[in-house]
């Protein structure tokens, strides 16, 4: 019966896509490299008010906030969903404003600190 | 005068069943106790006392009876006949509420007889019941809706053949309170029964026989009294209806919170309704401990004053002398400069709305500027112990422990009107019990009877020393209770005669655990701010002269521009328009009760709170964030950010804030007995005992909300015309 629990909790998960971390890896800068060679091409194409290296920092900046992931699964799922993004855009499904959504620009902070809430009425 | 004596309620019972309810409570006082008879209900046994009724036997194994007329605080009536249920072996139903059980009595209560009886009363009662249930405002909560869905007849053989109309009876004007559709009526007389049993104003009553029946006040004449709203409630139909509640919502459109009162300080126990954000309606909640199932008018209609007079934006008064809005972040960093500049020359007054989280926010807050000048506007003499012994300041024996008194000293209040919910439990122990009550201060009508003992405060010492014939009295009684007003202790020999009362009440001989000395407070912060360290009375702030006074809450104009040292800065922290908004020249809005989750202590001790039913109008915020943001402007920020947090902080100033609904007891009465006599002016002055509250008209505004409000207003214009009519 124990034997049984201990096969249940180690139990190899059914991966997605990659099998190690390292292969985890390798697909995740295949992704970055192909989002950062067509950058050039989306400033120029969406006309956006926005120069290629912002949209570089604007990449770095999305990868970046999930640098803290470690289950190669979820990586793997982050990283389809990142190439369906990719396509998108290349392929101009995306509107101008779609795509400037990335730069939430109009969006204000909501307050933290006691005394901004307070003057803001969030309580 | 409606009272049963012990021995008359005894003896009334062996002959008719009518005073029941009075036996049965009486007869614990009995030493020995009868032996329980079994009867059957339902084929269920149950052991019951003798001279229970069907209908309370029935209650004990969880089944309910239908009724209309029964009401368990009131004396059985047993003419709306709706509790008719079959007893074997006998040959009409019987009803109820009315019927003691006997030994071996089987009561079917689903029997066919039973389900006919109840069909054919309900019948009888729509027959002259108008069908306006759409436009009705009980609609909903509606007794004889409910139970006309679950006991009555699925078809109706009412057929007006002669198109003669139902009965219509007149509809009377009993004041601007109650709104009367008589036609509803049932003729259960549960509003009769209170008005002369509980409120003690025998001013309803029937007229006429059969179906001529009414009833009302026989002649015009308004039905006022302090508990007058209660009868809303007791009304099983839409006879009797809530006249500013009148067609504004419905009951299932309606969000209730559970909060608690803060007009008086009884603590009273309430349901907020709202809708749309607005307060639609206060009702009473059940607490056996505080309120029981009634309220106080005042309480319950003095809501529309929180819509009015509100103080919406923080103003600053300007150059010109105008009061000007502005925006909290300039309100925040001019007062914020003020107090900046001042050191620690400030003092603070707490009104008497204000709420224990605002009240430890301010004295935290001030304590860290450098300053002790924190008051309270109602004074406390803190000669002897003053307010360092919980049981100086209590009311110690509790508001259910007055029911069980049998002699009351009141010494300077007029509980019908400084705490309506106090003095019914007084007369509850009056009319039921043996209860004698005698009182020291001007003449006033108790709803009692009561020895008047003069105005003389001299009179307290004679007690003491046995020469007045009261004073056997007093020795004699097993549970005596002394209640003094708060009030009268803002007399200049307060402290002498806070000493006088004490000695007095120690010179008693009361039965184990009974507490005599009892202090009956009339606003209610007053508990929790001497719990949490403030100094009663503005004497502080008049000899210190600061440079800068914070008033949270305070309208009761304890202090005025002319006590205050030339270019004094006023902060008005508050929820109303009133006399402290007036004298300001910063204010800042504050919420009012409906408004917050804030923490009270009423006048026994007892920590309740309040939850927050609808959200401040306007940029008006919570108390006590106010305060933690002025707090972080000057740069001494308070350490809590949230309503944990500054619970916590309560928890470490005095437990008990935070122990919500418990009455945490005070002790020391023989220490606090001994400081008192070392007072400094242990002289009593011979001016007489005074309150302020003597009449209705005085009872209905004594605060920034109520004096608000519009129907408070119409009560007392309601109060002078009943006084220049003849009756």
């Amino acid at each position: 019966m124990s034997s049984h629990a201990i096969r249940a909790g180690t139990k190899q998960v059914r991966p997605i896509l990659s099998t190690d971390r390292h292969e985890a890896r390798q697909r995740v800068l295949n992704l970055y490299k192909a989002w950062y060679r067509q950058l050039p091409y989306i400033v120029k194409q969406y006309d956006i008010p926005k120069s290629v290296d912002s949209l570089k920092q604007k990449l770095r900046e999305e990868f970046r906030k999930n640098d803290h992931l470690q289950d190669i699964r979820v990586i793997d799922m982050l990283v389809v969903k990142g190439q369906m993004e990719l396509k998108e855009t290349v392929n101009f499904w995306k509107q101008k404003g779609t795509f400037m959504s990335y730069f939430k620009d109009t969006v204000e902070p909501k307050p933290k600190d006691f005394l901004s809430k307070f003057l803001s009425g969030h309580n | 005068m409606l009272r049963t004596t012990l021995i008359k309620a005894l003896n009334a019972a062996k002959l008719s069943p009518k005073h029941v309810s009075v036996v049965s409570r009486a007869s614990s006082d009995v030493a020995k106790k009868p032996e329980k008879i079994e009867v059957f209900i339902d084929d269920q046994p149950v052991l019951v006392e003798p001279g229970t009724t069907v209908l309370q036997a029935a209650a004990l194994i969880g089944i309910e009876i239908p009724r209309f007329c029964y009401h368990e605080r009131l004396a059985v009536a047993g003419n709306c006949r709706m509790c008719l249920v079959e007893v074997e072996k006998s040959p009409k139903p019987v009803a109820a509420c009315a019927m003691p059980v006997m030994k071996g009595w089987r009561i079917k209560t689903e029997s066919e007889m039973t389900k006919k009886a109840r069909e054919g009363v309900m019948e009888f009662l729509l027959v002259n019941h108008p069908l306006d249930c759409p436009i009705c405002d009980q609609g909903g909560e509606c007794d004889l809706q409910d139970q006309s869905m679950a006991f009555g007849s699925d078809r109706s053989r009412f057929t007006d053949i002669d198109f003669s109309g139902k009965r219509a009876v007149e509809d009377k004007d009993i004041g601007p309170l109650i709104k009367t559709i008589m036609t509803r009526c049932i003729h259960c007389t549960r509003c009769i029964r209170f008005a002369s049993e509980v409120a003690g104003v025998d001013d309803l009553g029937t007229t006429g026989r059969g179906s001529g029946m009414e009833i009302g006040t026989y002649v015009q004449k308004f039905f006022l009294s302090e508990l007058s709203g209660n009868v809303i409630d007791l009304c099983p139909v839409g006879a009797l209806t809530s006249k500013p509640y009148s067609f504004t919502a419905r009951p299932w459109e309606i969000r209730k919170i559970d909060s608690i009162d803060v007009l008086d300080a009884i603590g009273s126990n309430i349901v907020v309704s709202t809708r749309t954000g607005e307060v639609m309606r206060i009702l009473p909640r059940t607490n056996e401990e505080i309120n029981e199932e009634w309220l106080s008018d005042k309480a319950r209609f003095a809501y529309d004053g929180l819509k009015r007079q509100r103080l919406v934006t923080p103003m600053l008064r300007g150059s010109d002398g105008e009061l000007t809005p502005v925006d909290w972040e300039t309100a925040l960093l001019s007062v914020g400069k003020v107090l900046r500049n001042a050191g620690s020359s400030v003092g603070a007054i707490a009104g008497g709305l204000a709420d224990a989280e605002a009240l430890v926010a301010l004295k935290d807050l001030l304590n860290r500027l450098g300053s002790e000048d924190l008051c309270t506007e109602h004074t406390f003499p803190m000669d002897g112990s003053g307010s360092d012994l919980r049981s100086n300041y209590l009311l110690n024996n509790k508001i259910a422990g007055a029911e069980d008194a049998d002699f009351v000293l009141l010494i300077g209040t007029n509980p019908r009107f400084e705490a309506p919910l106090l003095n019914s439990r007084l007369r509850k122990a009056y009319v039921h019990k043996e209860l004698d009550v005698a009182l020291v201060g001007p003449k006033v009508d108790l709803t009692y009877e009561y020895d008047h003992l003069g105005d003389d405060p001299n009179v307290i010492s004679e007690i003491a020393s046995g020469k007045h014939p009261i004073a056997k009295k007093l020795k004699a009684a097993k549970k005596p209770l002394i209640i003094l007003g708060a009030d009268i202790l803002q007399r200049p020999d307060g402290g002498a005669l806070l000493a006088a009362v004490q000695s007095l009440a120690a010179s008693t001989t009361p039965s184990e655990g009974w507490k005599v000395f009892n202090i009956l407070h009339k606003v209610a912060s007053q508990v929790a701010a001497l719990d949490i360290g403030y100094t009663p009375g503005v004497d502080k702030i008049r000899e210190n002269s600061p440079k800068v006074l914070f008033l949270l809450g305070a309208d009761e104009a304890a202090i005025d521009k002319s006590d205050l040292p030339e270019g004094c800065f006023v902060i008005y922290q508050g929820h109303h328009g009133d006399q402290g908004a007036v004298i300001a020249d910063a204010i800042l809005p504050g919420a009012a009760y409906t408004e917050k989750q804030a923490t009270y202590v009423n006048t026994e001790g007892r920590a309740q709170q309040t939850l927050q039913a609808v959200s401040p109008p306007g940029q008006a915020r919570e108390d006590w964030k106010i305060i933690r943001a002025l707090s972080e402007v000057i740069r001494v920020p308070l350490p809590y950010d949230n309503l944990n947090e500054i619970r916590c902080r309560l928890h470490d100033v005095a437990p008990h804030l935070t122990r919500y609904g418990e009455a945490e007891n005070a002790n020391y009465f023989k220490q606090a007995e001994e400081l008192a006599k070392t007072a400094k002016s242990s002289n009593l002055s011979g001016s007489p005992i005074d309150v302020k509250i003597k009449e209705l008209k005085d009872f209905y505004m004594t605060d920034a909300i109520s004096r608000a409000s519009p129907t408070m207003a119409k009560c007392v214009q309601a109060v002078l015309k009943q006084k220049q009519s003849k009756y």
